[in-house]
């Protein structure tokens, strides 16, 4: 465990009510009942978690690398390390959450993929310009349909662009055309706007909603152009 | 002409049609959603509006990804 991990077992204290439902499987009985032990039993437990977090941390590490040239060996170790601390954290707080709906593993590891999935996102948007401005609409230029089908398809566009600018109030304008259509991660676009996922996605939500209504309303079909 | 690219264009500009649960209702369902697909159960019956969420939310679509990909890993061990 690293100094910052043992800090961290340091500074949360073990969880002291019981779970309205006990988990089925023997392993995360166990899992449950170390951690909410004292002493060395606890220690030893905790120690064990970091290592199951360090592992999900450096498989999402390994997944991505191909897309993270840049990134030397030593920094995505560093990331995973710092991924399974804080993954660490956040188990032992939310250990109360644990109801037994799966196996406590496969748990605690979505918290340590979380963990390493954002902080590779941030860290190869790092100093980058997040761009608000519609950027990528060479991905539905319509080369190689029939003449009718893309004629069909611009008039489909030509709705879509004027929706974005006149239906959609600023901010969702601004959320949509950086995630749907520009491809910036919602983690590194939650940080510079200073929100949450959560409340990034509902706005993105909301304005596919607006989007959507426009094109029902206009006659446009749908479901002709997404099979396309 | 098939234009898979275009399909994507699309469904990333509008989303999923049906009703979805949001990005905190993911990550607290993920992991009985996950272990449920790979024991061959109905996931979606299950937990309905997740996987409209995750073809809408490529963040959660990702981290789904791995952790099907991690617990098929322990299983097969």
């Amino acid at each position: 465990m690293s100094v910052r991990g043992a800090a961290i077992v340091a500074a949360v204290e073990p969880a002291l009510s019981v779970p309205a439902v006990s988990p089925a499987d023997a392993e995360s009985r166990e899992w449950l009942q170390a951690l909410r032990a004292g002493g060395a039993e606890r220690d030893e437990a905790v120690a064990r978690l970091h290592t199951l977090l360090l592992r999900a941390a450096r498989f999402e590490v390994a997944r991505r690398r191909p897309t993270l040239p840049h990134m030397r060996g030593g920094d995505l170790d560093d990331i995973a390390n710092q991924a399974a601390d804080d993954a660490l954290m956040s188990v032992l707080r939310r250990l109360d959450d644990f109801r037994g709906a799966s196996r406590f593993s496969t748990w605690a590891y979505k918290f340590a993929l979380y963990e390493a999935a954002v902080k590779l996102r941030k860290r190869a948007w790092q100093g980058r310009e997040v761009p608000v401005e519609p950027e990528a609409w060479g991905l539905f230029a319509g080369s190689g349909l029939e003449p009718e089908a893309e004629a069909e398809q611009g008039e489909l566009l030509e709705t879509l662009k004027s929706a974005i600018d006149s239906v959609l109030t600023q901010h969702q304008r601004r959320v949509l055309v950086a995630l749907a259509l520009n491809g910036v991660p919602i983690d590194v676009l939650a940080e510079r706007l200073n929100t949450t996922r959560g409340a990034l996605y509902k706005t993105l939500h909301d304005a596919r909603r607006k989007l959507r209504d426009h094109l029902i309303e206009r006659g446009l079909a749908l479901a002709s152009l997404e099979d396309r | 002409m098939e234009r898979p690219d275009l399909k994507q264009s699309f469904g990333r500009l509008l989303g999923p049609e049906g009703p979805e649960v949001g990005c905190d209702v993911c990550f607290d369902e993920l992991d009985r959603y996950v272990e449920l697909e790979v024991a061959g159960a109905d996931a979606d019956a299950a937990i309905p509006g997740l996987r409209a969420h995750l073809d809408g939310c490529s963040a959660c679509r990702e981290e789904h990804d791995s952790l099907h990909a991690l617990v098929r890993g322990d299983q097969a061990l």
